[in-house]
């Protein structure tokens, strides 16, 4: 088998829709399944939310209702997602799925947090010149009579 | 020409103006708020595409995007916004279109 790389950490949003009919523990169950291939791939759940049954917004395998459910994931093995996949995928109770990667949304996140902080932090000190500098300029009112264009 | 662009004349009508002087012809017609970006003004970094709700009036009735010079949003978060209406609408949060 091949070798799974290592990767840096990243952070995953997971959810997938189970058929409405469902009993929780079923659920349950293939939630604690997940958790622990993922797990066993190098990486863990650090957040499991059932959102419950909700109406789907379209027709998904006849289905108009579906039970969701949210993991958010951290991993650091280049497989790990792949094979939570096969596993969804495999699952006759699961209908729909979907994994988005959420690390680099996070970081830009930050990033744009620090950078108004910053210039939150820089501003105190430039506001002060332009009060004393700045006399209300009244607009000139023109009278002279240039006639304008409205020949139309 | 850069008189072309502008409505000539449509909706001075009022007539009765009283500015004593020259006429202010050509401009001052009509007043168009100005739309600002709802994401910039609240400080968004990231648009979750697990509320619908938030994405809701970005779309047209029947799912279709709104194009940005309807909704007055700015480039970057159109950008950001249609990512996650796309990811909405891939797990069945929000609809692709009427008829399915």
């Amino acid at each position: 088998m091949e070798q799974p790389t290592i990767i840096e950490e990243r952070l995953y949003d997971l959810i997938f829709i189970c058929q409405p009919a469902t009993p929780e523990e079923e659920i349950d169950k293939l939630i604690a399944i997940l958790e622990h291939t993922a797990v066993e791939r190098g990486g863990k759940v650090e957040k499991a939310e059932k959102w419950g049954a909700k109406r789907l917004a379209y027709r998904v395998h006849r289905h108009r209702e579906g039970y969701y459910v949210l993991l958010t994931l951290r991993g650091t093995h280049s497989d790990m997602v792949h094979e939570l996949e096969r596993r969804l995928k495999v699952s006759d109770l699961v209908i729909k799925f979907q994994t988005v990667r959420l690390d680099e949304e996070m970081k830009r996140q930050k990033k744009l947090a620090q950078r108004r902080e910053r210039k939150a932090a820089r501003r105190p000190r430039r506001t002060p010149p332009p009060p004393a500098a700045t006399p209300p300029a009244a607009p000139p009112a023109h009278s002279g009579g240039e006639p304008v264009a409205a020949a139309s | 020409m850069a008189e072309e662009g502008r409505p000539q004349g449509g909706p001075r009508e009022g007539g009765g103006a009283k500015d004593s002087g020259p006429r202010r012809g050509g401009r001052r017609q009509y007043f168009r708020k100005k739309k600002v970006c709802r994401f910039c003004s609240d400080r968004v970094d990231f648009i979750d595409y697990k509320k619908p709700e938030l994405l809701m009036p970005f779309v047209q009735e029947r799912g279709k995007i709104l194009p940005r010079r309807m909704t007055g949003t700015c480039s970057r978060h159109q950008r950001w916004l249609t990512v996650a209406i796309k990811h909405a609408r891939n797990i069945a949060l929000m609809t692709f279109g009427a008829g399915h």
